[in-house]
């Protein structure tokens, strides 16, 4: 028989009963993988002293609870002065969640016309930007970098049927050629204007954040401080099968794609100079870096818990996105500045078959 | 820009009764990173506020709190300002250190193995300290969301990476 692998015998230190009846009795009479188990013994030995800790972790739990409660109050104080709108309301509970999260987050705001107003970015891709939870729950939001200020708030409404939304929004209404198995019956329809936002960088504030997480902070590039950027996205519809269930079972929306416009300095020196403040985790902002260039990529948050992954639809490059446990998935797509995306309670090749089946391109 | 990720506004309702179960585990694993209570609990206290405003569901809870603590106990070597600011703390505290060349013994001894860590592949590193944290193959194949066949593979890795390095750097000082 094969010698088990090294994870195998790794395991039979730990947990022999997680090890196949056949590898311990194999390993049991094998001189190979004696020697090799003892060597792994000898490195799980020296690994667990060094990792040992030489005080008991009897901590005190009331009062980690005390301090917790007062970081928690502080905070919400600090945001209560210093954050002028509400943040996003999205969820990171799945991949798709973030997914359907940020396209709705591209519905809504107003085309931004101003001469003063240089338009720098226009989605024209999409691409996932993974990294574990607890790193992307670390990326400081841009109060803190700024003041934000919606101009025009998301303002969904239902109407009566394809029609009434193509009126409403000016988009063409995808029509699911096929409907996945155990999806039935006519979809409720969803619509909401144009969204449009404000931001503008302060240069007091970014080396408050940096400082409050221990980093120093280079001289800001001229006319940072002060210099604003619009961001316009929507309108967009959303088709949506919920079948009485708290997920629906299947959504396909769409909507014009986000656009930043800048009055001041480029897009790219404001978005290299925050990057380089190292407030925002290396992995993601290395991430982040990779779409420089033209700048029209537009970045979609996901854990790294799920799996992302691209596909090909009819020469359009899109993202599939899947829960880890398989329950849920979405695919999400840009094309002629427009997001489209289908998810629902599915597998990755049944939303990719919605996907594939839509008619009605704008 | 204008993308930053999605967060709760507000503190979430279950952030007590999951503070009180898995505090000392978030502190253990923080510890087996930093070796040091202070700046465990330190970490601890960052990783239960980013948890307070996010909605990983209760169910995760306990696997997004132990790598939580990994990475961002590992980010605090990376940063090494922990490290100087509490060094720094040791050297004028020597009233809770008995024997003063133990403690620069010992002081030494973590700071290799926290360089050593911080040299090891992020995914090496967080496996091999969840596991040395009482973590079972399966509660680490779910943190990690890899196979538990190849749990064993990881961890088995990190430690011959991780004694490697510190042969090195015994043999180089």
């Amino acid at each position: 028989m094969r010698h088990p692998n090294d994870g195998t015998l790794r395991r039979l230190l730990d947990e022999p009963a997680g090890v196949a009846d056949a590898d311990r009795k194999h390993v049991a009479g094998c001189p190979v993988c004696l020697s090799e188990l003892a060597a792994a013994q000898e490195d799980a030995a020296v690994a667990g002293a060094a990792l040992g800790t030489d005080f008991a972790v009897d901590v005190d739990v009331d009062a980690g609870w005390r301090r917790l409660s007062s970081a928690v109050d502080d905070a919400d104080r600090r945001e209560a002065t210093a954050v002028p709108v509400r943040r996003r309301r999205l969820g990171l509970r799945s991949p798709v969640v973030a997914a359907i999260g940020a396209v709705a987050l591209l519905t809504g705001a107003g085309a931004a016309a101003a001469a003063d107003w240089l338009q720098i970015f226009r989605a024209e891709r999409i691409a996932p930007v993974t990294a574990p939870r607890a790193e992307l729950a670390k990326i400081p939001d841009l109060s803190a970098f700024g003041s934000l200020e919606v101009s025009e708030r998301p303002d969904l409404r239902k109407v009566a049927d394809a029609g009434a939304a193509e009126q409403a929004t000016g988009l063409s209404v995808p029509r699911v050629g096929r409907l996945p198995r155990g999806v039935t019956g006519e979809p409720a329809y969803h619509v909401v204007g144009q969204v449009s936002a404000t931001f503008t960088l302060s240069a007091e504030k970014v080396a408050r954040t940096a400082a409050a997480a221990g980093e120093t902070v280079p001289p800001p590039p001229k006319g940072l401080d002060g210099s604003r950027f619009r961001f316009v996205a929507g309108p967009g519809i959303a088709a949506v099968w919920s079948q009485g269930r708290p997920l629906p079972a299947l959504i396909v929306a769409r909507a014009t794609a986000p656009a930043v416009y800048a009055s001041g300095v480029p897009f790219e020196t404001a978005r290299d100079y925050l990057l380089s403040l190292r407030v925002v985790p290396a992995d993601v902002a290395s991430q982040l870096r990779g779409f420089s260039g033209a700048g029209l990529t537009l970045p979609l948050f996901t854990s790294a818990q799920g799996s992302a992954r691209s596909a090909d639809l009819g020469g359009v490059p899109a993202t599939v996105l899947a829960s880890r446990d398989g329950t849920m998935a979405g695919v999400v797509w840009v094309k002629d500045g427009v997001v489209t995306a289908v998810a629902g309670s599915l597998s990755a090749d049944e939303v990719l078959a919605v996907a594939r089946g839509l008619r009605g391109d704008r | 820009m204008g993308l930053s990720p999605p967060r709760r506004e507000v503190v979430r309702a279950d952030l007590e009764q999951v503070f009180r179960t898995a505090y000392p585990r978030v502190v253990a694993v923080a510890a087996r990173v930093l070796g040091s209570r202070d700046e465990a609990e330190d970490v601890a206290q960052e990783v239960f506020l980013a948890f307070g405003r996010s909605t990983v569901p209760a169910g995760e809870a306990p696997a997004w709190l132990s790598v939580a603590a990994a990475h961002t106990a590992l980010n605090h070597i990376r940063s090494g300002r922990r490290r100087a600011s509490r060094e720094g703390n040791a050297d004028g505290g020597d009233a809770v250190c008995p024997d003063v060349a133990d403690a620069v013994v010992t002081r030494d001894e973590r700071r290799l193995v926290r360089a050593a860590l911080a040299r090891l592949p992020r995914r090496q590193a967080v496996a091999l300290v969840l596991r040395h944290s009482g973590l079972s193959y399966t509660e680490v194949a779910a943190a990690l969301d890899i196979s538990p066949g190849s749990v064993g593979t990881t961890v088995r890795r990190a430690e011959s990476a991780l004694r490697k390095e510190l042969n090195r750097h015994a043999s180089s000082e």
